[in-house]
């Protein structure tokens, strides 16, 4: 029993905080692109060059001598200015053609690579460092966290707060789930559905954006980075449920649980495996995920 | 008797001249490099150090009296172009020997033409092991460390040096940090110290953290890390925000983790990262500073250790065309089994039993301070003290 309680107090417990943190990460990644597919139905393959861009602003921000609490808010708005350029150029004319989702699939794809390449031109393909704002570790008995991991993890939570309050609990939020639904008629009512979707856009490439600014202090900037986390963001959506705020947090979690939880007993490798095992059982057995699509529920 | 001198002196004329043109016909080397492609960066430094290395042999009267000419070639980092190209180089071109290729699966393919050509070949760049390990061919040299010599260069230097007995090994898990793991394992079970734990993340593992209670309980002295460059700046700048680094363990890693151009990103946390590699142009001997000053004059950058080694390799011909007195592939083969040559960072010996030269290795330290970041030479291992287990059966 004494033996129980020590391997749940030092090994287990320190584990599932770890977890809990990189597990936020993803959840603030994965925000951004779950609002754009929920309301838009785009599967925004750039979403991770949008995080990026996000990255890559503040560290110039920041080396230009802006403190970093100011760059949080400035930096993502190269994201939201592309993605405005996205939605209003590309996605736009796209509509009502045949095949939309898939000609959607394929720009946003040619634009990931295309701005991959841009970051890599004009940044270099060596990783780039953002000094985190706020250093020392918090400890807690056995469990070691640094103090930046715990406010980004706040942040992160106040965010998805603040975003479900705004979809479920105000009039802007109640168009935004109406325009999702069913976007003829809501047009027909003399919604403006074109700023409505430029403005989703634009709200997800800022999200987008603010994880870049956030996550680069833990994980560094490369022109590859928004491509690594950006597989786990879309398994973590599908697991979740397209276009839900609740399903991509409580997915997003359960995927850094995976991780830390399951490098205890299996080899890390297989972490990722898993994962997308759960997101193929997820899609052949409930293909809309655990929780309810955005204006479905 | 008139026309009898002017016979005579006409045939010796005639002798003299097909004397003096096959003198003249030079040695064909064909340098068969990446200049596209992912490892162009690394070509271009072979390239250099080849050239610079024809040019001064060259100048100085070539291989026993004939020069050198060189035939470049382009193997896009491809390994089946590296074979396309080797095959039309030495039936085509006719070069006695081909230098050059990074890729190690290149490599292994132009070892393999080169037996079957009856010619030659060596690499100064390729790293796996098994080339002149489990598939070494007698047509095929390296003149640089390969990723065994690495790690042992480096366990032995940790052993003598740095306080602890508890070893902890940290490599992607994946082919090359699977090897690397068993190869340092080894090493540490032969210096007599303890692995107290093998942690094996997949490669490109975004966060490290949650290994990092793994790590934490297995109270090491010395963390030995196989993770490439972009992986290592995650892991060392994570291990800093946990308070883990600098200064808590000693963390030393594959060359090439640590570069000029990562350390930017990692920061203080790279401080003291200790790393074993076969050249630094922080070298301070008459011989590498010469070097270093023609290298510099000429390309307007610093020399490494690819550049280093390409160079040395033109000097392994002549060495061996000296000893053996003729360039033909038997005699200069023979000659250059068991040879010893000098380059700039001192002599090496090119083993005979597996056609792999033992070299002096190099433990470098990285050292922050603020913003600027410096590579300096804290040590360096003979070769005589590096353990390189001979596995060669070919030959």
């Amino acid at each position: 029993m004494d033996s129980l309680f020590s391997y749940l107090y030092i090994v287990f417990l320190p584990q599932v905080f770890d977890g809990l943190v990189v597990g936020m990460a993803i959840v603030l990644v994965a925000l951004g692109l779950t609002l754009i597919f929920g309301l838009l139905g785009v599967l925004n393959l750039a979403h991770g060059e949008l995080y990026i861009a996000g990255g890559y602003a503040a560290v110039a921000l920041v080396a230009a001598g802006l403190p970093f609490w100011l760059a949080v808010f400035a930096a993502p708005f190269l994201a939201v200015g592309i993605g405005f350029m996205i939605q209003q150029f590309g996605l736009g004319p796209l509509q009502g053609r045949p095949h939309y989702p898939i000609l959607t699939l394929l720009l946003t794809f040619g634009i990931s690579l295309i701005l991959r390449e841009a970051a890599q031109t004009l940044a270099g393909p060596d990783p780039l460092r953002l000094a985190p704002p706020v250093t020392g570790v918090l400890v807690v008995g056995e469990i070691f966290l640094p103090k930046y991991r715990v406010v980004v993890f706040a942040i992160s939570a106040a965010l998805v707060a603040a975003l479900w309050w705004g979809l479920h609990r105000t009039l802007l939020g109640a168009v935004l789930r109406a325009v999702a639904y069913d976007r003829q008629m809501t047009a027909s009512l003399g919604i403006p559905t074109r700023l409505v979707f430029i403005g989703t856009f634009a709200m997800g490439s800022f999200l987008a954006g603010l994880a870049g600014v956030l996550l680069t202090p833990i994980y560094s900037i490369s022109p590859e980075s928004g491509h690594g986390f950006i597989l786990l963001a879309f398994a973590t959506i599908i697991i979740g449920g397209m276009g839900s705020v609740f399903g991509a947090v409580v997915a997003g979690l359960a995927v850094g649980q995976m991780f830390s939880l399951g490098s205890l007993w299996i080899p890390p490798v297989w972490a990722e495996t898993l994962i997308f095992v759960a997101m193929l059982l997820v899609l052949i057995v409930r293909p809309q995920g655990l929780f309810s699509q955005i204006g479905r529920g | 008797m008139n026309r009898i001198s002017t016979l005579l002196c006409a045939a010796t004329a005639l002798v003299g001249l097909g004397a003096s043109a096959l003198a003249d016909e030079p040695f064909k080397l064909g340098l068969l490099t990446s200049k596209s492609g992912t490892l162009a960066p690394v070509g271009v430094q072979v390239e250099q150090g080849v050239m610079l290395a024809i040019d001064e042999i060259n100048a100085a009267g070539g291989l026993l009296g004939r020069q050198i000419s060189v035939t470049l070639e382009d193997d896009e980092s491809d390994p089946q172009v590296a074979a396309r190209k080797a095959e039309r180089l030495y039936q085509q071109v006719g070069v006695d020997f081909i230098t050059g290729t990074i890729h190690s699966g290149g490599t292994l393919a132009v070892g393999q033409i080169a037996e079957r050509e009856g010619k030659l070949a060596a690499t100064t760049v390729s790293y796996a092991t098994s080339i002149t390990g489990e598939s070494c061919r007698e047509s095929m040299f390296r003149v640089n460390a390969h990723a065994g010599i690495q790690a042992a260069a480096l366990v032995t230097w940790l052993a003598q040096n740095v306080e602890g007995d508890r070893y902890l090994i940290l490599a992607p898990d994946y082919e090359m940090g699977r090897d690397a793991t068993s190869m340092f394992a080894q090493q540490i079970e032969a210096a007599g110290k303890t692995l107290v734990n093998t942690v094996l993340p997949p490669l490109g593992a975004t966060d490290f953290s949650t290994y990092f209670a793994a790590i934490r309980s297995a109270q090491p002295d010395v963390i030995l890390t196989m993770t490439p460059g972009s992986d290592t700046v995650r892991l060392l700048t994570q291990l800093g925000e946990y308070g883990m680094a600098p200064g808590v363990y000693t963390i030393a890693g594959a060359s090439g983790a640590v570069t000029a151009g990562n350390v930017g990103a990692i920061g203080e946390p790279a401080n003291g990262f200790l790393t074993a590699a076969g050249y630094s142009a922080e070298i301070d001997t008459p011989e590498n500073r010469q070097f270093v000053e023609a290298f510099r004059s000429r390309f307007n950058q610093d020399p490494d250790v690819f550049a280093v080694d390409s160079y040395s390799l033109v000097y392994l011909l002549k060495a061996a065309a000296e000893k053996a007195g003729a360039l033909d592939t038997q005699a200069l083969r023979d000659a250059i089994r068991g040879t010893t040559w000098s380059t700039p960072v001192g002599d090496k010996i090119m083993r005979a039993e597996d056609n792999q030269a033992a070299v002096d290795m190099f433990v470098i330290e990285v050292s922050i301070d603020g913003n600027s970041a410096s590579f300096g030479v804290k040590d360096r291992v003979l070769a005589a003290d590096i353990p390189i287990e001979d596995k060669c059966t070919a030959f």
